[in-house]
């Protein structure tokens, strides 16, 4: 702090008002959400305290409660694996095309379209033959009529289909990320290297990974929060259904806070997915420390 | 190091910010206060009439959500129609229309309940469904506005028993329907179905014969769960012999183990298996599998009579007959229907604007019978209305549906308008799996059974 040379009161004033503001509406709502999660309260009438039962019917009773977090942690898992793979195509754009900024631009197009828009459309894809569905009418027109299926309500595949339209959909805004940090590594680094008779794959190994795990870091955490999150797709393709089938954390929360009234109970799959954030993310930085301390 | 702490902190920071953007429903609400607002409610909103009746060209907007979002039905047109007139008679009003899907709105509305935030007016269902919100003290009693001009005496005699508690009444309804089969008679005579079926076995026939010549049998949009529950409860209305299955299993007389439900969930097993619904039909909402049967697609459609005005509005309007949902295994009164008094408008009791408020929802249900009416609507209207459907131009089709009002012999409440919201939300979703895998029947009454005493 003293290498600005400014008096603490200044830095203060810069400070506080947005500390506030978050204090205001973060940290207690947080309290309040965790708080609420020891009631039996139905989001209208008076709330009765019932300490962990909400958590301990969470835990145990609940049927569709552990179901949904493996859901939405395969689909934190499908989104992380795909930052390594955008990671190999900015390399490959930054070396082998020239403009590749237009390509990422196209890329990311599906990242500004509304999430609605993508989820209707992907809708209309995943539709059954009969409805005009894309997909399938492609594969029967390649004869492969027995690989049809109604994509969005078989409840073994719904998921799958909705974890493909979301990597889709953000494949252009982590390629974006790392297609930009790869540009930002230093020319020099690679001549040098030539000199040394490290080309190609080579330097890729030896300079491009180390230098680029920093921002591989910001795809995998801004990946991993997004797809804890992932609440918007899935309404309004799927809703859950069918029968809880394609039923996400944040989903769940919502049709039990909502939908069945039960304010209390959804507060507590609030605080649990909370936790769960704050202790990824921290196991994430613990590994990625690890690992840029390695490159060091 | 000091940089890594900082981006450590940051990141768990922008991880929890990001986490609450989800989890914000943290709502500390002062109940005490509220249900004390609530007991003392009607007494101000009385004396509120005495001194507020003089007319003040105070601007006001009044908030109106409603469940019309559909331009090509009547009732859409009905509610726009009505509020330019008002707005042409009141200058200083302003109706803002919140026009949102049935499901959409509902969800909404609990969002907006759960912070205090009800719109002026807003849509209810009767019954259990509205029930959380009466004891929340949200809406205002009526009773003032429906004496006010006689608007009491044109409800159907104990249609507004479903919208009362404790001696007030807390909405209005838009109708009260009864759920028949709507059939598309251009479909039947293709397939070669000579007459409507009577039971459930020519109905499963029917349903063969119309899939193996590649028609829909039966239209449905599961993607909004209570379509096929509405269809489920008219099937559980036969197999219990009559109405009052859930009755007796709230009163403790039986349960949902009882051999009606499980013989009601095999025969609605049934339907599913003989292919009787579209394809997806879980991905497909209400209003996109209505639209399966209006144009054309489909042969059959399990619905309330409410939809009478749009079918007679839609491309196979003048094809179309309905006839009584059929007996089940030889059981049940075809004369019983499943009963659907309608979504009904409810006043919020923080209503800026109260009075402003009542005088529009008066003219407004004072004068949407006469205009149901004239937009060949007045199939299913709760309200007493003058004239008559053949000399004004109804379509065979209306008619028939007015005559099956006329046997109509008792009857039940949809699920959810009869069990709490979180024993439906089961029920809606347990059906909804039907659509999708094949279910022991003992195993689907079970699940019924264990979420309605979890949640008594």
């Amino acid at each position: 702090m003293k290498v600005l040379k400014v008096p603490a009161r200044t830095i203060a004033v810069f400070v506080l008002p947005c500390l506030f503001l978050y204090v205001c509406l973060v940290f207690i709502p947080i309290l309040v959400s965790l708080y609420t999660g020891l009631l039996k309260w139905d989001g209208l009438t008076s709330a009765t305290f019932v300490g962990f039962g909400n958590f301990k019917n969470m835990f145990f009773n609940d049927p569709v409660f552990w179901p949904s977090v493996r859901r939405t942690l395969l689909y934190a898992v499908a989104s992380m694996l795909e930052i390594p793979l955008c990671l190999g195509m900015a390399i490959l754009l930054n070396r082998y095309v020239k403009r590749g900024n237009t390509l990422v631009s196209i890329y990311f197009t599906p990242v500004i379209l509304s999430v609605v828009i993508i989820g209707q459309l992907w809708k209309t894809i995943y539709n059954p033959a009969s409805m005009g569905g894309m997909l399938n009418g492609v594969l029967i027109s390649l004869g492969l009529n027995s690989w049809t299926h109604n994509w969005l309500t078989e409840p073994k595949i719904a998921m799958f289909a909705l974890y493909l339209v979301s990597l889709w959909q953000f494949f252009g805004y982590h390629l974006l990320i790392q297609y930009t940090g790869v540009q930002n590594i230093p020319d020099e680094l690679y001549e040098a290297a030539k000199i040394d008779g490290a080309d190609g794959f080579k330097a890729d190994r030896y300079i491009t990974l180390p230098l680029i795990v920093p921002i591989f870091k910001i795809s995998i955490v801004l990946a991993f929060i997004g797809s804890l999150q992932a609440f918007d797709l899935v309404m309004v393709m799927t809703a859950g259904g069918p029968a809880h089938a394609t039923d996400v954390i944040s989903t769940h929360m919502y049709n039990s806070s909502f939908m069945s009234l039960k304010y209390g109970y959804g507060s507590a799959i609030a605080s649990f997915l909370v936790v769960v954030c704050l202790v990824f993310t921290g196991f994430i930085n613990t590994i990625f420390n690890r690992i840029e301390r390695k490159f060091n | 190091m000091v940089n890594r702490q900082m981006k450590t902190t940051f990141t768990v920071a922008l991880t929890a910010a990001m986490a609450l953007s989800v989890a914000a429903c943290g709502n500390s609400n002062d109940n005490s206060k509220n249900n004390a607002a609530a007991s003392t409610a009607p007494d101000s909103t009385n004396s509120g009439t005495a001194t507020n009746t003089t007319k003040s060209d105070k601007k006001v907007t009044i908030t109106f959500q409603n469940i019309y979002p559909d331009p090509t039905t009547p009732s859409y047109k009905m509610v726009h129609e009505l509020k330019d007139q008002y707005e042409k008679e009141h200058p200083n009003v302003k109706i803002e229309l919140d026009t949102l899907n049935t499901d959409q709105q509902k969800v909404k509305l609990k969002t907006q309940a759960a912070s205090k935030e009800v719109p002026d007016i807003t849509i209810v269902n009767p019954a259990a469904q509205m029930k959380p919100f009466v004891d929340a003290g949200l809406f205002a009693p009526l009773n003032d506005m429906l004496d006010q001009n006689g608007l009491k005496d044109t409800y159907q005699s104990g249609l507004l028993d479903y919208y009362s508690f404790n001696g007030n009444v807390y909405a209005l309804p838009d109708g009260n329907n009864i759920e028949v089969v709507y059939y598309n008679k251009d479909l039947f005579a293709k397939a070669g179905i000579a007459k409507t079926p009577t039971t459930f076995e020519e109905m499963l026939k029917d349903v063969k014969i119309l899939k193996d010549k590649g028609i829909t049998p039966l239209a449905i949009g599961e993607k909004d769960s209570w379509t096929g529950s509405f269809l489920f409860m008219n099937i559980l209305l036969r197999t219990n012999g009559g109405p009052g299955f859930l009755q007796d299993v709230m009163d403790g007389k039986k349960t949902f183990e009882d051999p009606a439900f499980v013989e009601a969930v095999d025969a609605f097993q049934q339907l599913v298996q003989a292919g009787a619904f579209p394809d997806g039909a879980t991905s497909i909402d209400a209003n996109a599998g209505g639209n399966i049967f209006k144009s054309g697609k489909a042969a059959m459609w399990v619905i309330g009579s409410w939809e009478t005005g749009a079918v007679d509005a839609s491309s196979v309007a003048g094809k179309v007959g309905a006839f009584q949902f059929p007996t089940v295994n030889g059981k049940g009164d075809p004369n019983q229907f499943m009963l659907a008094p309608g979504s009904a408008f409810a006043i919020s009791a923080n209503s800026e604007h109260l009075q402003e408020t009542k005088d529009f929802l008066n003219f407004f249900a004072s004068n949407l019978p006469k205009k149901q009416f004239e937009l060949k609507n007045a199939v299913g209207l709760g309200q007493k209305v003058d004239g008559d459907l053949k000399a004004a131009g109804y379509s065979d089709l209306a008619i028939t549906i007015a005559g099956l009002f006329n046997q109509v012999k008792g009857g039940d409440l949809s699920f959810d308008n009869t069990m709490n919201p979180a024993t439906s939300q089961v029920h809606l979703s347990s059906i909804q799996n039907l659509f999708v895998q094949k279910m022991d029947s003992a195993a689907v009454a079970k699940e019924h059974q264990t979420a309605f005493e979890a949640n008594k």
